[in-house]
Formats: structure tokens, C-alpha cells, sequence
């Protein structure tokens, strides 16, 4: 026991202000990437897409706004940790906005005039297509 | 030895990228979504079929178009005009002929010579109107409704004597075109691929080991209320009043008009219909689905048995379900259903 506190005791004492950096740094980095990342494979992403092209899908846990240009200008979304709603749209009639939060997997808001839509996918639907 | 690691470590990665059975593309045709999923092909080959069979519907698109430049809309002129329309185009006259016998078939529920009730309610439009029309301005074109038997079709000819024809094929269209996406792929030797055309799904063979299974869409929910395997060469349709549709007075008026009355169809939110394989299964499954929309519910059942449509469920506008029988066995609820709620028959 004491031969153990003798070399801890000599390690700190060998530390220079670099390594503390070193320490510091990865401690800040594995807390930012497990906050970011820890719930991922278990949590839900959102799909979006304008006409025939794929935007991208995003994680649901986070907390962004993002904007697609669609035919007849800008339509925002807002990602908020785990729902998603369209909260700006060019579209007249504005039926896209009114559908309000969606969180469920397999859920979709699709804005016909500006041809952007929006689901909620996981790493597998139960279905190869929607009749609608 | 490092070398063997090196191997076990690819492979590992390999199989996990081997896992692109299906290739699937998506494009906006038909003023809706369309996509076309294949399984189990070489990359090469997927990719050729998926591009006939989008070329083939961007043609259809332009060909059968019911308000830009087509000819749909030139025949439309001169009937308008009172001119007789001359053309060597076989497939025009066969689609007519087509659309003629499913008026007749349906009672009149089909009826694509309503152009002019449609553009009167504003479905003519990428942006719907926001607008009832005019009751005297529907009211006279329902009292002089034209019918699709009052084409006139021969040898190259085209031509009515009733100057209120307007051909509108927005409910043929996108079933013909399953069907001709079906062909071309059968050409091309793929036989297992999904066809979604706006809602109005083909099935070809299967996905790898199981059947392909769909999703149907709750009419007042963004998410599915159920979904249903697809059996080979099956179909899917339906007509509901949630995609085209706009709102006054808290009143839905749906683009699925009821010919007899010429206002909006509002007995239902949905009506889905599932088709057995036949040649133009795509069709009737996209064409059927209307009259079991509009019809009044009294008539809905007694014209599913003679149109031989076994396989259906209609929303009606209360949010009870009527479902067949054999519609039932196949179908898998994702929403919970009170037993209250459904009718079988």
C-alpha cells in the first residue's frame, strides 16, 4: 500500500503543465462526445428531402434549425432533442406547419408546393413503402 | 500473421457494406413522388431498368398531361373547337377506349371526361385554390355533364359533338404507368422490384426471402395506421382526401369529385384497394379505388362485389373503418383499433 502511494506520489511530481493540458483535453472531449453521441444508435434520425434528392438525415438529439431551399424558397425546420417540426415555409397554405411536432418513427410532414419532406426514420423501417 | 488480421478485419467491414440489396431511386413526376426500389440486381442492371422505366414516366408525364402541352390537351382543343383530331397514335385511342369501358364499368364513379368540373374547382393547378367556385358555375356543368361514350373514336380519328368534354386522366395515369413500368422491367428481366407512383404501389416478386410489405397512410395522420405484404404482381391504390384537397369554413373539399352531384366527394377520408396480378392490375387500382370513394356508402359494397374488388378498406368520413373480410386477414394494424369502429363485410 505504501509502495503504491510512493508511486503515485512520484508520478505527480513528474507531471509537467503539458500533461495536466493533455488530461484536461481528453476529459473535455470524451464528455462532449459521449453528449453528443451517447444516445445515437438508439435513438431516431430525420430524413429530409427535397423532390427527388436526399438532404441528409440528422440525428434527433440535438437542438439546430435547418433550412432547405426548395422550389419556391426557404423551408426551416426545426430539430428540438427528439421532435421535429416545420416551422417556416413559403407554401400558401401552410398545412405543413399546422401538422405541428412529430417524434414517432415512420411519421412524415411533406409540404407539397415546395416538394420538402420530412420523416422521421430509425436504422430500420417495418415497411419497404407508403401507400398513401 | 499480421496479414491474416489485416484480412479479418476487412471482411468484417465488407459484410457490413454488403448490405445494399435493394437499390431504390425517387424523383417528382406525375406533380407527386415517385419511386422505384429493385432487389437483388447487379448494380449495372438496376440502374439500366430504373432509368427506362423513369424515362418512360417523365414521357407519360408529358404525353398525358391534363393542363400543359400534351396530347390530352390538343384533343381537348379541338374538341373545344368542334374539329375532328386526326393521329396514327395507337396508344391514345387505347387508353380512350379503356377510360371509356371504366366509365361503363364503374356507373359513371370513373368518369375522366369531368375535366372542366376539375379545373372549375381548381385541381388544375400545381397550388390549389384557396376558393370554392362559383354553386351556378358547378351547378351547369353537372346539369350538362359530358360522358366518355360520347367520344368518338375511328380509324385515326378523334372527335365529339359534346363541346363540354374535357379529358382529365389524372385518375388513369399514374396506374397505366405502374403497369408500364411493370413491362419494361419484365423486359429486362427484373423480377423483384416495388413500384410507388404517388401512393399507388406495384409489387414484382419479393424482397430476398419475404414478401414486400407496405405501409398505408392514416388519412388524418402523419404516420401509417396499418400495413399490408404485397404479394407478387399485387397492387395497392387509394383515393383519399388528404393529399389534394383545401379547406373554407372549416368545410374539405377533396379533387375527388363526385360526378353525379359536382361537388367534392365527402362521405370518406380513404378508400384502399388491393389488386390481384393482372395486366393492368396497376390500372384498376389506381382507377377503382375513386368510385368506392365517392360512391354513397349504400352502394360502396354491392359496386366493390361486381367490380370484383375483394380486398378493401375505406376510412368513411367519421374515422369508422368498413374492411373486407379478406382484407383483414392480411392487414397488420400500427395503431391501436377500437373493435367498435370497424365493420367487416
Amino acid at each position: 500500500m505504501k509502495k503504491l502511494m510512493k508511486i503515485i506520489l512520484q508520478f505527480i511530481k513528474k507531471i509537467k503543465i503539458g500533461d495536466l493540458l493533455t488530461i484536461f483535453i481528453f476529459i473535455v472531449l470524451t464528455g462532449y462526445l459521449a453528449s453528443i453521441l451517447w444516445n445515437f444508435p438508439q435513438g431516431e434520425y430525420l430524413k429530409i428531402q427535397m423532390g427527388k434528392q436526399v438532404i441528409g438525415s440528422f440525428s434527433l438529439n440535438q437542438n439546430v434549425i435547418k433550412i432547405i431551399e426548395g422550389p419556391i424558397g426557404k423551408t426551416e425546420v426545426i430539430i428540438d432533442s427528439g421532435k421535429v417540426r416545420i416551422s417556416k415555409s413559403p407554401c400558401t397554405k401552410k398545412y405543413c406547419l399546422h401538422q405541428g411536432w412529430i417524434n414517432k418513427l415512420n411519421q412524415t410532414i411533406v409540404c407539397v408546393p415546395n416538394q420538402i419532406s420530412i420523416s422521421i426514420i430509425g436504422a430500420r423501417t417495418d415497411y419497404d413503402s407508403l401507400n398513401y | 500473421m499480421h496479414y491474416n488480421k489485416l484480412i479479418l478485419i476487412l471482411i468484417f467491414f465488407l459484410t457490413g457494406c454488403y448490405q445494399n440489396e435493394t437499390m431504390q431511386k425517387k424523383d417528382y413526376i406525375f406533380g407527386t413522388i415517385v419511386e422505384v426500389t429493385i432487389y437483388g440486381e447487379t448494380e449495372d442492371n438496376a440502374t439500366h431498368a430504373i432509368d427506362l422505366v423513369f424515362n418512360e414516366f417523365h414521357r407519360l408525364h408529358r404525353y398525358l398531361h391534363p393542363w400543359e402541352k400534351s396530347i390530352v390537351q390538343d384533343i381537348n382543343q379541338s374538341i373545344k373547337n368542334q374539329e375532328i383530331y386526326t393521329t396514327q397514335d395507337e396508344e391514345i385511342f387505347s387508353i380512350i377506349k379503356h377510360n371509356q369501358e371504366l366509365e361503363l364499368k364503374t356507373h359513371g364513379y370513373f368518369n375522366p371526361a369531368i375535366g372542366k368540373l376539375i379545373q372549375a374547382w381548381g385541381f388544375h393547378a400545381d397550388q390549389f385554390a384557396t376558393d370554392r367556385p362559383n354553386s351556378s358555375l358547378i351547378d351547369n356543368l353537372q346539369r350538362n355533364l359530358p360522358h366518355m361514350s360520347e367520344i368518338n373514336l375511328h380509324n385515326g380519328y378523334i372527335g365529339s359533338k359534346n363541346k363540354n368534354i374535357q379529358l382529365d386522366l389524372g385518375g388513369y395515369a399514374k396506374g397505366y404507368a405502374l403497369d408500364q413500368a411493370k413491362k419494361i422491367l419484365r423486359e429486362n428481366n427484373i423480377n423483384n422490384a416495388l413500384i410507388n407512383i404517388g401512393g399507388n404501389i406495384l409489387a414484382l416478386g419479393l424482397h430476398g426471402d419475404r414478401h414486400w410489405v407496405v405501409g398505408i397512410q392514416n388519412p388524418r395522420k402523419p404516420s401509417p395506421i396499418a400495413s399490408i405484404i404485397l404479394k407478387p404482381g399485387w397492387s395497392i391504390g387509394t383515393s383519399g382526401d388528404y393529399q389534394r384537397y383545401f379547406i373554407v369554413d372549416n368545410q374539405r373539399y377533396s379533387h375527388l369529385i363526385d360526378p353525379n352531384t359536382g361537388y367534392p366527394a365527402n362521405n370518406s377520408q380513404s378508400a384502399t384497394i388491393l389488386f390481384p396480378p393482372t395486366e393492368s392490375s396497376g390500372t384498376l387500382s389506381d382507377v377503382y379505388s375513386k368510385p368506392l370513394f365517392i360512391a354513397p356508402e349504400r352502394l360502396k359494397y354491392s359496386l366493390a362485389k361486381e367490380l370484383g374488388i375483394d380486398f378493401y378498406m375505406i376510412v368513411m368520413a367519421d374515422g369508422k373503418i368498413s374492411i373486407s373480410s379478406s382484407m383483414l386477414n392480411l392487414i397488420k394494424w400500427h395503431e391501436k383499433i377500437d373493435e367498435n369502429n370497424i365493420t367487416v363485410h
